[in-house]
């Protein structure tokens, strides 16, 4: 790697602190049970098909990647990988392993367990398969020797490294001894486990969840009290994991409960609640394909017609903070000074009046279950009829949502909805929400710009950070312009977590469910 | 009819019941908005793979055919595979099958053991003050919300009085099943225990299914029961001296029974396949939770594996109830 290469990397990275720090070779005591009370079914283990934070558990625990993201501001650390270089032209990849990590069987971690497991990855085309579709073409990811893996990327990939801390690595030699008619063991790994993570599977029931063994030998050593065992159990009522959290039942749960469910928490001596500013964008998600939604003035009586301010101090009891652009106020991306629209009802009939088609009922697609998503279709219903935009509330789960997305004539005209954290980097954001090249998999709007799309072509292939800080900025503005979609707030993470528990560590990405930092408080 | 006739006869039914049940589990799934090969083969398959998935899965053959082939694949025991456990059907629907009885079971038995002798009760005082208070009570059994009335069990007795515990259905994750019914399971391996953990964690759930169940039978054993006391056959053996205590629960009690066992075998059927808010509420890992997660997730095979589950449950129940009804009054089964 040469030194203009050492520092490209260094820029591309921007935010992202790459550090061999994170451990300590010193020995842990031996710790107690930890029980996490979780929203969503831990039906399939698979680390290559799950891919949703809420089931961060099963993925972060069980399994080890490259590289990890840790901590608030994320910060990306060497994990099965001790190091890489990246070729000239941008487009070769090599991670040099560490010697010393092994599976839960005993067997070494190698080169050609990674290269295996980017090609299930890419086969099964599940998960976080759509991160590397465009990238990696099958065959070409190489083992060069038994710690060394090369990744030869179809082109130049300024985001590839940000994704590497989801290409999960899985033991070959036993998927492969259990893989049926060329399935990739898909059936098998849905119910069992072939990781080299922090903890190894013990049971695993999908009715109820799975439990783990602490695995002493795993690379990164162990400190302080960690936990011998952790459960994570699917618990689907917010009032049953609240009094089980308040009892003392469960150690942890979700950290996105209804805040008034925060509050109650809050009350209890044995519970504490960690929070954090995620990145977890709450977005009104305009599909710009269809007639009236294309029209910019229609979309922008859209946005003034959205009550920010109430919505946020009385549905939110102002528990989270504005956010006027795509990306979340805590990424680079957003230009300084971004306003975005505010709730002003004479404005929005002004843009009305530009609108020259016939004006219809639109219609907005709630999340069933998702009590913000519902109340946020619900009060911009009466604000738009304030201007005399009649609208259809249709409440849906996220399978019927997502189904009807991956049509834009199917996709409903306005769907309420958060933005998680796959990847710390705003083409996350505004970059898979409009840029064309994501029409069908990770967009929602169907927004189609060629200014923004230039842009974003750049950005994808450019080593120079400012560079790539000036292109997002300027498709965040254009996007705003645009009034592209409507953004809200971000996510405020609020984990709640037994007070006697300390040392979790809350990312972005793995939502606070990455356990092995976790511990008894001593004393 | 002997029992042979009656169960033939039931057993004819039998089957157009549950095609017409599978004609329409069929044609629900298919209207839903969704994809099903698109579920299959992952969000990000091209237009190819969709392809393949829809020919592997004939999702791109006519409605009918499509049926048909379903029907097949039912009759050998196929229910296919649930697109998110990657476990087929019946495999998803047996492990959770036993958590669902055991606590249906447990819900209907303790209606019986409350309902019947507060029915017997009601009937013999009709009118009286204490018919009245039951009138109250039941009336408002069956009013009151389940997953309100499961919270404020929880409440009180895991919350306030630490009694109870709070969800699940035993403490920790459950050990290897035998039958995976825990109760049978910890008398079989004769852990003390464990039984006495798998009853405490029986006892809010069983309660909260059997509250609405006990006051259905409570209104239906005093029907019962105020139709036959004043029928000749009770007045002969008034006259013929039988003590009063014979009378009602021998003789009255069987000829008022009829329509009681007839509602116990329709509320355990109900609460088979309809526990599912208090399945929830509890944490109880059972075919209601199952069903819930299905349809949330759009899993169709799983939804309609469920139904169909559920459909043959209910129909055997039927029989059994028919079968218990001619044990107790022959003249209904001639």
């Amino acid at each position: 790697m040469t030194k203009t290469r050492r520092d490209a990397l260094k820029t591309v990275l921007g935010s992202v602190a790459l550090s061999s720090a994170g451990w300590s070779g010193a020995s842990a005591q031996s710790g107690g049970k930890f029980v996490y009370a979780n929203n969503s079914p831990y039906d399939n283990l698979d680390p290559h098909t799950i891919f949703d934070t809420a089931r961060a558990a099963s993925r972060f625990n069980l399994y080890d990647g490259l590289y990890r993201w840790v901590d608030n501001p994320p910060k990306m650390i060497p994990w099965l990988a001790e190091s890489h270089s990246i070729s000239g032209d941008g487009k070769v990849y090599t991670f040099k392993l560490r010697q010393n990590a092994r599976f839960h069987d005993g067997k070494p971690v190698t080169a050609n367990d990674v290269v295996y497991s980017i090609e299930r990855i890419i086969a099964l085309k599940k998960g976080a398969a759509s991160l590397y579709l465009d990238a990696i073409k099958p065959g070409s990811t190489k083992a060069l020797d038994a710690h060394t893996v090369e990744f030869n990327l179809s082109q130049p990939s300024a985001i590839f490294l940000t994704t590497v801390p989801d290409i999960l690595v899985v033991n070959s030699e036993l998927v492969k001894a259990n893989e049926r008619n060329g399935d990739w063991a898909e059936a098998w790994l849905a119910r069992n486990e072939a990781g080299s993570g922090s903890y190894a599977l013990r049971r695993h029931d999908p009715a109820v969840g799975w439990t783990g063994r602490r695995f002493v030998e795993h690379f990164a050593g162990w400190t302080g009290q960690p936990f011998d065992d952790v459960e994570f159990r699917t618990v689907l009522e917010t009032n049953t994991r609240v009094l089980g959290l308040i009892r003392g039942d469960y150690q942890g749960a979700d950290g996105y409960l209804p805040y008034d469910q925060i509050q109650r928490l809050k009350q209890s001596p044995n519970v504490q609640i960690i929070d954090q500013e995620s990145m977890r964008v709450f977005i009104l998600a305009l599909n710009t394909s269809k007639p009236l939604m294309n029209n910019v003035h229609f979309r922008r009586a859209l946005a003034y017609a959205f009550d920010y301010d109430g919505f946020i101090a009385n549905i939110m009891k102002g528990s989270v903070n504005r956010n006027p652009g795509p990306n979340p106020n805590n990424i680079w991306g957003t230009p300084p000074g971004l306003k975005g629209y505010s709730y002003n009802l004479d404005l929005a009939r002004e843009e009305l009046k530009k609108v020259t088609e016939p004006l219809r009922p639109i219609t907005i697609n709630a999340l069933a279950g998702f009590s913000e998503s519902e109340q946020a279709a619900t009060l911009f219903q009466n604000t738009l009829r304030q201007i005399g935009v009649e609208v259809v509330v249709e409440v849906s789960p996220w399978s019927v949502v997502s189904s009807r997305m991956r049509n834009a004539q199917t996709q409903a005209d306005i769907i309420p909805l958060w933005k998680s954290t796959y990847y710390v980097d705003p083409n996350n954001w505004v970059g898979e929400l409009y840029g064309t090249r994501y029409h069908g998999t990770r967009t929602f709007s169907y927004y189609s710009n060629p200014e923004i799309d230039r842009r974003l072509d750049r950005a994808l292939v450019s080593s120079d950070q400012e560079e790539r800080r000036k292109l997002y900025e300027e498709m965040t503005q254009i996007v705003s312009d645009e009034a592209a979609g409507i953004f809200v707030y971000n996510t405020k993470w609020y984990g709640p977590y037994s007070s006697k528990v300390e040392g979790i560590r809350f990312s972005p990405v793995s939502n606070g469910q990455d356990i092995r930092w976790a511990s008894l408080k001593r004393g | 009819m002997n029992w042979l006739s009656l169960v033939a006869n039931r057993l004819i039914w039998f089957l157009p019941t549950m095609l017409g049940l599978l004609a329409i589990v069929f044609v629900l799934s298919r209207v839903v908005p969704i994809d099903p090969a698109l579920l299959a083969a992952g969000e990000n398959a091209t237009a190819e793979q969709l392809q393949q998935v829809r020919e592997r899965f004939g999702f791109d053959k006519p409605l009918p055919v499509q049926f048909l082939r379903y029907v097949l694949d039912v009759a050998q025991g196929n229910f296919g595979v649930s697109l998110f456990t990657q476990q087929p059907i019946i495999h998803d629907l047996v492990a959770r099958l036993p958590a669902t009885l055991e606590l249906t079971l447990v819900a209907v038995l303790i209606a019986a053991l409350v309902g019947i002798p507060l029915g017997v009760l009601c009937g013999l005082n009709r009118n009286s003050w204490m018919d009245h208070i039951l009138r109250v009570v039941t009336v408002s059994g069956l009013a009151v919300a389940s997953f309100w009335f499961a919270m404020q069990l929880q409440f009180l007795f895991s919350m306030k009085l630490g009694w109870l515990p709070l969800s699940g259905r035993i403490e920790g994750f459950p050990p290897t099943p035998v039958t995976n019914l825990m109760v049978v399971d910890a008398l079989i391996e004769g852990d003390g225990e464990m039984l006495g953990d798998a009853l405490r964690h029986l006892a809010l759930p069983a309660l909260t299914l059997a509250l609405p169940a006990a006051a259905t039978v409570v209104r239906f054993t005093r029907n019962g029961v105020i139709g036959v006391i004043n029928s000749p056959s009770v007045a002969y053996q008034k006259a013929m001296g039988f003590p009063r205590r014979v009378i009602v629960w021998k003789y009255v009690l069987r000829m008022a029974m009829t329509a009681t066992v007839t509602q116990l075998g329709l509320i355990f059927g109900i609460l088979l396949a309809g526990a599912v808010v208090v399945e929830t509420v509890f944490d109880w890992p059972g075919l209601g939770a199952y069903a819930v997660r299905s349809i949330l997730q759009s899993d169709y095979n799983a939804v309609m594996g469920f139904t169909l589950c559920t459909g043959a449950l209910f129909v055997f129940i039927n029989l059994l109830v028919d079968l218990l009804q001619a044990a107790i009054d022959p003249r209904g089964a001639a």
